[in-house]
């Protein structure tokens, strides 16, 4: 019987500082590569690593490079004061973590094909956008208008800022932030404003949502406005995890669980849910 | 048909142990029952009505080691296959308990260490009540006849071997007498039948009628007891440690409790199950709701546990019935 519980060791290829509590941590195989699906994906976007430090424990995380990269998988981990992700920004280059997964359902790729696509993200909720990104930009012909709509609490707190340079390129990117510098030109949190910005079929359009704090605000000043239904808006859902395989309960809402079902969920699938 | 006559049920389990340890239900010196080695702690009670905790313990223990890390070799050590072992006399509640527990851990994949313990072990039933279902995955049941007899109903091989014993005996004829059905919690073993009318009353109450699980949530002291008593109960916690020198990491897992505040919460602060009342009616919910769609029935027996060992006093029959007789008022 094989144990669904036992971890992989990986190594940490490379630490880029991506703010002043956040980093992101390139992770390797010891041998050979990551295992490709018949999509030529390692995960799909959305679907999370539970990365773990012996003696410590283990969280989940989104995977947050490109799906189609075999050679290494990025995650993007904040400090929060917890004792896995304390203990991973303690860590150096070459050091050894362990890995469970990728588990979860990530983001319906087929159904938003040839739609406008919508992506609001706040703070942390970059890494599985991130790698939503990498997955457009590699197919950009198979989707209409593309929108990433981006908050963080003030201009240094956006992150993967190399990143957002080369989307750029092919989609159209709006940063908020919830508290301007002076020589900030974006937005300041989401305002009814950004609806005239966003040219979008609203009949042909779908959204996606991470990100705990501005989700509710993208979704009532910004998305539902655009005429986007709730059926049509991707929520990427945050519980407590521990199994990460529908057996410890931590993760449920309602009658789903967030690491077997989710995390990605129709709006309308979960915000009925009695928690 | 094989029976075995009820004063040899020790001797049968004195024999098993010549083999292998044999756990059976006793009465501890402070009367209460408990799951414990043959001849370690008090005599055995076959007719017992509850233990203190479920035979889960045996399977899933309330803390067990799951991977030892060596740090300098940065390897997982290999781990030991647990000892064999018999599981003899339980009864018929606790039979049902066992069988379900049983298709939830093989749910969505096998849980690794829940079914190690499981196949090393060998299940016995002692059903002094009646019951018309055979018990798939129990080795062997032995069921009451009449005052003096069990006849035995073998499920698997482990079980068939255990009836080359001595003392069980073929009869052609045998005076059978019924057993009525255990009167514990009779209410709720009724309410157990229509699962689907649980589901739909837990589920209508949250917003039917709130004032119940405002009610409850005063008298509940979050303790935890109730799930640690269940034998249905199974949510669990992974713990991480490290040695004091730092070489070896262990991982461990051990029981956890919905009711408990920290059950929710997540690292950063935010907790999605803050109050009390959220996380009591969460254990309703699993129960019987979420348990319900997942599996196709109520997650409870009617063990008559959580009744019993409640600090508070909370009565789960009670609490179902009156949802319930609630729902069914409106329609």
């Amino acid at each position: 019987m094989k144990n669904i519980y036992l971890p992989e060791q990986v190594k940490i290829e490379k630490i880029e500082t991506l703010s002043s509590d956040v980093k992101l941590f390139r992770l390797k195989k010891k041998l050979g590569k990551f295992k490709a699906d018949k999509n030529k994906m390692v995960f799909t976007p959305a679907q999370f690593l539970l990365v773990g430090v012996w003696g410590y424990g283990e969280s989940p995380f989104g995977c947050a490079s490109s799906p189609y990269e075999r050679s290494f998988v990025d995650i993007v981990a904040r400090n929060t004061g917890g004792r896995v992700t304390s203990a991973l920004h303690k860590l150096e280059k070459g050091a050894e973590i362990t890995v469970r997964g990728p588990f979860g359902n990530g983001f319906p790729l087929e159904f938003f094909e040839g739609k406008d696509l919508v992506m609001a993200t706040g703070g942390c909720g970059i890494p599985p956008i991130a790698a939503l990104m990498e997955y457009v930009v590699k197919n950009r012909k198979k989707f209409g208008e593309v929108y990433l709509l981006y908050g963080a609490r003030s201009p240094e707190d956006i992150l993967m800022k190399s990143d957002l340079k080369r989307w750029e390129k092919d989609i159209k990117i709006i940063l908020t932030v919830d508290k301007a510098t002076p020589g900030w030109n974006g937005c300041v949190g989401f305002v009814p404003d950004m609806v005239n910005m966003i040219k979008i079929d609203a009949r042909r359009a779908v959204a996606t949502m991470c990100g705990p704090g501005p989700m509710t605000n993208a979704l009532e000043k910004v998305l539902r406005p655009l005429g986007i239904s709730d059926r049509r808006i991707f929520v990427s859902a945050e519980r407590k995890m521990q199994c990460g395989v529908g057996k410890c309960q931590h993760c449920t809402t309602g009658d789903k669980y967030v690491c077997m079902d989710g995390p990605v969920f129709n709006f309308d699938e979960i915000d009925k849910n009695w928690d | 048909m094989l029976v075995i006559n009820k004063k040899n049920l020790e001797d049968l389990a004195k024999d098993l142990a010549k083999k292998s340890l044999v756990f059976v239900p006793v009465e501890r010196q402070d009367g209460e029952r408990v799951f414990s080695i043959l001849g370690e702690e008090g005599g055995p009670d076959f007719e017992y009505s509850t233990t203190l905790l479920p035979a889960k313990e045996l399977f899933f223990p309330p803390k067990e080691k799951t991977f030892v890390f060596d740090k300098k070799k940065k390897k997982v050590l290999p781990s030991f296959a647990p000892e064999k072992f018999v599981l003899f006399g339980l009864n018929l509640r606790d039979t049902e308990a066992l069988v379900q527990l049983d298709e939830i851990m093989k749910k969505p994949k096998p849980d690794y260490f829940y079914f190690q313990k499981r196949d090393a072990s060998t299940v016995v039933s002692i059903i002094n009540v009646a019951d018309p279902l055979p018990h798939v995955g129990i080795d062997l049941i032995l069921e009451k006849v009449n005052e003096k007899e069990y006849k035995a109903l073998p499920l698997s091989d482990k079980g068939r071997s255990i009836l080359r014993s001595k003392f069980f005996e073929n009869k052609e004829k045998i005076k059978a007498k019924v057993n009525p059905e255990s009167k514990k919690m009779p209410k709720l073993r009724k309410l157990l039948l229509d699962p689907e009318l649980l589901k739909d009353a837990v589920e209508w109450s949250w917003k039917g009628k709130p004032e119940i699980w405002d009610g409850l949530a005063k008298k509940c002291l979050g303790c935890g007891v109730c799930t640690y008593v269940c034998p249905l109960c199974y949510c669990f916690s992974i713990e991480d440690r490290c040695s004091l020198d730092g070489e070896k990491c262990t991982k461990s897992r051990e029981w956890d409790a919905c009711t408990l505040p920290g059950f929710a919460k997540i690292a950063g602060g935010h907790n999605f199950h803050k109050s009390l009342k959220e996380r009591y009616y969460n254990w309703y919910y699993h129960k019987f709701v979420r348990g319900y769609k997942e599996f196709g029935k109520s997650q409870c027996v009617a063990c008559g546990r959580c009744q019993k060992y409640c600090p508070a006093g909370i009565d789960i029959e009670k609490v179902l019935v009156e949802i319930v007789n609630q729902y069914q008022k409106l329609k």
